[in-house]
């Protein structure tokens, strides 16, 4: 995958984050909504994250062909 | 919530090279610094990362994002006081976890590492005497409840410090280093971690520390009681040290050992759970 879709993954995640976050701190939903939204959200956050800052640009080593 | 959730990964990591530190102390090495297992899962998220041609895809991913996902929920369930069993039946979806991290690689060593994960249930069977314990001494296994019986009948860890016990063999069965840590002995590589590698390792790295502040935190809550939050930190890593001190004297052990040494404890448990239901009118 290109860097740009892990930059639209991160922020989708991030973005989702935040609005459940600032929803539960408003009081608009239930904590158990946000907590479900934290629980699925912030693994895709993590990986988003990690894969964007190194996403591939053309140098990456060559990959290992398996067993 | 979602800064206490980071907080719960980071201080996890950091709980983690305390493990290292302390470990590396007693055998008089240097031991890498404390903060090692948090550069460990920077270093791994700026590596070059692909999937292996000889893993399944879809599971190779999905089970790094699993793995952080239910270890999230298992901070949540602990954080807000709900019942306990919720959390072990996390916990024993961490089975699944590391039977799907070795699987889904395709690498041998991977694959005896997830094999041994099924092994090494036998770690899980001492939980469930806990629980049931739990149960008989306090009426309930919702946390908050326990918390509240702990509050007017003082710690469990006093009461029935057995428990306590068993509870500690469990959180030891899941600490690297430790004598039940067959599922990544070093004859199998780095076990069902084997092959995930950069990101994804990164992402594992995520998943061990949530993993390591809810088992400990869970512990803190169970046994000792409703505490303020830095008191329950405090507490944690003595737990933790106290576990780096059995992790460091005491050789893993062969995998027929480990599992007939857990059923030896889960046998004590049951015979002291018996004697309670026994005398408790």
């Amino acid at each position: 995958m290109k860097k740009k879709t892990f930059s639209y993954g991160f922020a989708v995640s991030a973005i989702v984050i935040i609005v459940a976050w600032a929803a539960l701190a408003a009081a608009l939903i239930p904590l158990w909504a946000a907590v479900t939204i934290f629980v699925i959200a912030f693994p895709l956050l993590v990986l988003f994250l990690t894969l964007w800052w190194r996403a591939p640009g053309g140098e990456e080593d060559i990959p290992f062909i398996g067993y | 919530m979602i800064e206490y959730l980071v907080f719960a990964a980071v201080f996890g990591l950091l709980l983690l090279g305390l493990h290292r530190k302390v470990i590396a102390r007693i055998q008089t090495r240097p031991g890498p610094p404390i903060w090692q297992e948090i550069l460990h899962a920077l270093k791994f998220s700026f590596k070059s990362t692909w999937v292996p041609r000889t893993a399944s895809a879809t599971l190779y991913v999905g089970i790094v994002l699993i793995g952080i996902g239910i270890w999230s929920a298992a901070f949540f369930v602990v954080f807000a006081g709900e019942s306990i069993l919720i959390l072990f039946a996390i916990y024993m979806l961490h089975k699944v976890v590391e039977h799907g991290f070795g699987l889904s690689s395709g690498s041998p060593y991977g694959k005896f590492g997830g094999v041994r994960s099924v092994i090494s249930a036998a770690s899980e069977i001492p939980l469930f005497v806990t629980i049931a314990a739990i149960y008989l001494l306090t009426g309930s296994l919702i946390l908050r409840d326990i918390t509240a019986y702990q509050g007017v009948h003082g710690p469990l860890l006093f009461i029935a410090p057995p428990f306590a016990i068993a509870m500690f063999l469990v959180i030891l069965s899941k600490m690297p280093y430790g004598p039940f840590s067959i599922v990544e002995s070093k004859e199998l590589v780095s076990g069902y971690k084997t092959e995930h590698f950069g990101v994804w390792r990164a992402g594992l790295a995520v998943t061990e520390g949530l993993k390591t502040f809810v088992l400990l935190y869970a512990f803190v809550a169970i046994f000792i009681g409703a505490v303020p939050f830095w008191a329950a930190l405090v507490i944690m890593t003595v737990v933790l040290i106290s576990l780096s001190f059995v992790c460091a004297i005491t050789p893993m052990l062969s995998p027929y050992d480990s599992v007939t040494i857990q059923g030896l404890i889960t046998g004590l448990m049951l015979v002291y759970t018996g004697y309670l239901w026994w005398v408790i009118p």
